[in-house]
């Protein structure tokens, strides 16, 4: 069994980005910055109804606009729109004006249908069909286990809650994207994605050609979280829109497309019941939940369904257990895979209905978590971040805190299956006789450090440094590498490293005669290399790797009881994911997952308007997202376990912050707000300060 | 956004001129570019007032400070002196939008904002400001709307500047036609309290030139509550200000943003402070006095007790004590 080195440089240590100054310098090229020769613009006409009967379309007089190049059809002539903001048919053109200008052009015979646009609403059986013929809400199958009924009548307390998340958006910093290329020679697209072979697949598919034809280009992306993997209606309008115009076509999404059409988190309406015994030992679980992915879960190749349900009762063993639940359709854009899906509305759910059932026991609601949580590894992290936070010392009970603003804290836990790698990825080196060698690995780096990872194994491996490794990815002539999702590039990639090293310092030792090319050794190896430089190749590797990961997170807000406004003071994550590579890159993960939490805790939220079936903010105006005033302070603790091998650690680092955050906002008021995003409007009322409506 | 003429005007009757009856003037642009963007407005032709001399000056006199209309947000909230003399209006400065905003944003774009209800701003739908059948937030997603409205429309003010101002007194001086008129806060909003269409009282070709705030008022104070900590509208804002003698309060004046449709003040609640030490009875009622009649909706009720905080904070901040 091969193993990594016990004695590290490098592994395990801070590495700054390999290509942190190509970033901030600009030299970097995002998908976005992609100037292809003669390239155009390209723009979606998108549907101004949440449902309806298209007849007709005519693209004509937006062919006539000055400057346009190309135009097409989404779909046909004909189709039915069954959310705000679908893809209707799109234009290319010389300017941004010139397509916007065909967009309102172009002519259409649309007769609008009744719609639905909450989840609410749509489970009535009088609600609008979003599919005709099938209902908006089919009857969920419970799952159940042991003797629901029975156990909770053994329980010491009982507590029933209503917990809800709202849909959250995909909003990366770069939107969805491309600039697409077909000629006779074939198609290239620079794609702003975390998955080049899913996208070249997605393409050819799509565009009946050979997988060879197509090559797909990610040299920089600036984000994906799940939504970024497929072709895209986007991807294949560019295309045809580039073979009708014969010329290159940049199609990058505005704010407001990116808010409509390109996947999000599903909703969650979770009733939950639950109780324990007096030692706080779970006896019995029943929860209902549904949610809404809009028309559908929407599979856009590779990242999964992004679908409605969740999985409870989360991290918690329940002997006793019945869950029934089930997605409701409604007239909206449809869900994605979206950083651990399924698994942030769990988390807030379950850890909230904890408390809840911590407050009825009076006990710490730490306390019944290590009572309850099966897993050693965040028992363990319990125990470090609580003694760290000062968990003991700053523990009050609920509503105690004295004075208008109020303290505070509250935990939660994550858990994520994945994260182990995938065990086709493969790679190579070529190692030049001047002592150079460059990495190619048909991976992409969506912003986590892959190249930097890649460069920090390498280095530690051939006795080299960081900065003298070269690392190309993100193109699909490279060996074939994994999509970047599931916490799976990490685990996929390093082993795959890992392999290329051995295989190459065997080669130069067969090659050259010195037994061990490494560090000092290095130059001299590679000039008895010969003339020309060799090349090796690598694959996944047994061994090396594992999964799953998981973590903990403690929250410490205060809430102005007169304003409702939270203030989240300190966030402190307990993270375990096998042996770190890059400590850096990895803590820099983590904050991203833990500002994305507070995100999902305290701001973000779609709204659906359900008298006209818009978004009504698609846009960062409204659609709310944290600003650097609200992040607090952060501290990481990372539990390095070099035995188990490279974990992924993306999902788990967003899963437990919003329910940490709604506990401390509960232990800080003595009420507790079972609905994402907790707003000052929310708290306000939960207080029972607002009057009644004026009618 | 439509084709449109540029100039730039170098003086104000030819910036009258230039924009004739369908024209606008671009200074910061900060809302004109959403606007124009959106497909909300569509002027024939842009005015560029950038150049016009005399109106990018802080200027103090003996009785009253003024502030040219092309003042930034920025010159305001970095000028020393202001933040002596009219703190509040210092920190209602700090409180707008975000440094890269607040570096263009100019004092007359930022009194003559239009609306940012979410449907009104919203490109497929058409709401009673855009001359539609139906406000849609009347029956829907209100959350950020109006407590008060004088009409249909329940879409707030949101110039904080407004709030200040009101609550400070200023005039604003408006150049419509060759000839200067002198409004006062509540005047260069009238309209928009008896209008639906309207978000202030401005014709085309109005030019806001200036304001000038009296030196009545050494105590001033500004507040805002938002969703987050920087960045964000107010869900309400309130500005209150006062001379303050022998512990009493004198000519004191409370206005809020964003919870009418204009910068909402009661006059009775100014004469019922007048005169009175301040403490938190007080601060109380006359909160009371300020938010009789509001009639909330089905998601915007938060306001009220809100909006009683921030008079009350802001009372006695006013005092000092808070």
């Amino acid at each position: 069994m091969p193993s990594w080195p016990t004695e590290t440089k490098y592994i395990s240590h801070d590495t700054t980005r390999i290509d942190g100054v190509a970033k901030v310098t600009g030299r970097a090229r995002y998908a976005s910055d992609i100037q292809a020769e003669g390239w155009l613009y390209g723009m979606i006409l998108r549907a101004k109804w949440p449902a309806a009967k298209i007849t007709d379309i005519n693209l004509e007089p937006a062919l006539k606009v000055s400057g346009i190049k190309a135009a097409v059809l989404a779909r046909g002539q004909e189709m039915t729109v069954r959310f705000y903001g679908e893809e209707i048919a799109a234009v290319a053109g010389t300017s941004k004006q010139a397509c916007l200008d065909a967009l309102r052009a172009i002519e259409i015979t649309a007769q609008p249908l009744p719609f639905v646009a909450r989840e609410n609403d749509a489970k009535k059986a009088s609600a609008p069909q979003v599919w005709p013929g099938s209902s908006n809400h089919p009857e969920p199958k419970p799952r159940e286990r042991g003797n629901v009924e029975a156990a909770f009548k053994d329980c010491a307390a009982v507590i029933e809650g209503f917990y809800s998340t709202p849909v959250q958006i995909h909003n990366p910093m770069e939107t969805m994207g491309n600039t697409v290329s077909w000629t006779d020679d074939g198609l290239t697209a620079w794609s702003s994605t975390q998955g080049i072979s899913s996208v070249r697949d997605g393409l050819a598919g799509a565009l009946k050609l050979d997988h060879s034809q197509v090559r797909v280009i990610t040299e920089y992306m600036g984000g994906g979280f799940g939504a970024k993997f497929g072709a895209g209606a986007e991807g294949v309008l560019a295309a045809k829109l580039s073979k009708e115009a014969k010329a290159p076509v940049r199609l990058m999404l505005t704010r407001f497309d990116q808010n409509l059409a390109v996947g999000n988190r599903a909703s969650s309406f979770q009733k939950i019941k639950m109780g324990a015994a007096a030692d706080g030992t779970l006896l019995a679980f029943e929860a209902e939940n549904y949610g809404t992915a809009g028309i559908g879960a929407g599979g856009d190749g590779g990242g999964g369904g992004g679908g409605a349900d969740i999985p409870l009762p989360y991290l918690y063993k329940v002997a006793n257990s019945r869950v029934k639940q089930s997605a409701v359709a409604v007239n909206a854009g449809s869900a994605r895979a979206f950083r651990a899906p399924g698994n942030p509305p769990a988390s807030f759910g379950m850890e909230s209905a904890m408390d809840d059932l911590a407050v009825k026991l009076g006990m710490d609601p730490l306390e019944l978590r290590l009572k309850n949580d099966p897993n050693p590894i965040r028992q363990k992290e319990y125990k470090l971040g609580a003694e760290k936070f000062g968990w003991k010392e700053k523990y009050r009970k609920p509503g105690s805190s004295k004075g208008v603003v109020k303290t505070g804290i509250g935990c939660a836990g994550a858990a994520w299956p994945a994260g182990g790698g995938n065990r086709n990825t493969q790679g190579e080196a070529q190692i030049s006789p001047d002592g150079s060698i460059e990495f190619r690995l048909g991976v992409q780096d969506i912003g986590t450090g892959t190249r930097t990872v890649i460069a920090v194994i390498a280095a530690e491996l051939l006795g080299l440094t960081p900065g003298q490794i070269t690392v190309k990815v993100g193109d699909t002539r490279f060996p074939p590498g994994p999509g970047s999702g599931g916490s799976t590039t990490c685990p996929s990639i390093s082993p795959t490293v890992f392999d290329i090293c051995t295989k190459a310092l065997e080669q130069l030792q067969t090659q050259t005669g010195i037994p061990d090319a490494r560090g000092k050794n290095w130059f001299a190896a590679c000039k008895k290399i010969g003339i020309n430089p060799i090349t090796v190749h690598g694959q996944w590797r047994d061994g090396l790797s594992s999964n799953p990961a998981g973590g903990v997170q403690f929250a410490e807000v205060e809430v102005d009881t007169e304003t409702g406004q939270v203030t989240v003071k300190k966030m402190l994550g307990v993270h375990d994911c096998g042996l770190i590579i890059n400590r850096l890159t990895l803590e820099s993960q983590i904050n991203g997952g833990i500002i994305m939490g507070m995100g999902y805790a305290l701001y973000e939220e779609r709204v659906m308007d359900d008298l006209s079936g818009v978004v009504l903010n698609p846009n960062f105006e409204t659609y709310k997202l944290p600003g650097i005033a609200d992040v607090p302070e952060i501290e990481v603790i990372l539990v390095n376990m070099p035995e188990r091998g490279v974990v992924g650690i993306g999902e788990p680092a967003t899963v437990p912050t919003a329910g940490a955050i709604a506990n401390a906002v509960a232990n800080a008021i003595g009420v507790r707000i079972g609905s994402l995003p907790i707003t000052p409007a929310k708290i306000l009322a939960a207080l029972g300060k607002v009057p009644p409506t004026h009618a | 956004m439509k084709a449109f003429q540029y100039a730039t005007a170098h003086s104000t009757s030819s910036a009258r001129e230039l924009v004739g009856e369908k024209g606008a003037y671009l200074a910061g642009g900060n809302d004109l570019l959403g606007l124009l963007k959106e497909y909300l407005v569509s002027p024939e032709t842009l005015v560029n007032i950038k150049s016009l001399p005399g109106l990018n000056k802080i200027e103090r006199g003996e009785k009253f400070w003024t502030i040219g209309a092309l003042v930034t947000v920025a010159q305001i909230e970095n000028n020393a002196e202001i933040k002596k003399v009219f703190p509040g209006l210092h920190e209602a400065a700090t409180e707008i939008a975000s440094q890269q905003i607040r570096n263009v944003a100019t004092v007359g774009g930022n009194l003559a904002q239009h609306s940012r209800c979410w449907y009104f701003r919203h490109r497929d739908v058409k709401c009673l400001k855009k001359n539609g059948d139906l406000c849609y937030a009347r029956n829907s997603e209100n959350r950020y709307h109006s407590l008060f409205t004088g009409n249909d429309c329940i879409s707030p003010v949101v110039s904080s500047l407004a709030t200040i101002f009101t609550a400070l007194d200023a005039t604003a001086i408006i150049l419509r036609d060759g000839n200067e008129l002198r409004w006062s806060m509540a005047e260069l909003y009238a309209d928009a309290w008896s209008q639906r269409l309207a978000h202030n009282s401005l014709q085309p070709g109005d030019l806001i030139l200036r304001v000038e705030i009296p030196l009545a008022r050494s105590r001033s104070v500004f507040l805002q509550a938002s969703e987050k900590h920087a960045f964000d509208w107010a869900l309400v804002s309130c500005a209150a200000a006062a001379e303050i003698e022998n512990g009493k309060l004198k000519s004191p004046r409370v206005a809020l943003g964003s919870i009418s449709n204009v910068p909402h003040q009661v006059a009775a609640a100014n004469e019922f402070l007048n005169g009175k030490v301040l403490d938190d009875a007080i601060a109380t009622q006359a909160a009371a006095m300020i938010l009789q009649g509001a009639k909330p909706l089905e998601f915007n009720g938060y306001k009220v007790p809100l909006a009683e905080t921030l008079i009350r904070r802001a009372l006695l901040k006013l005092k000092g004590d808070a």
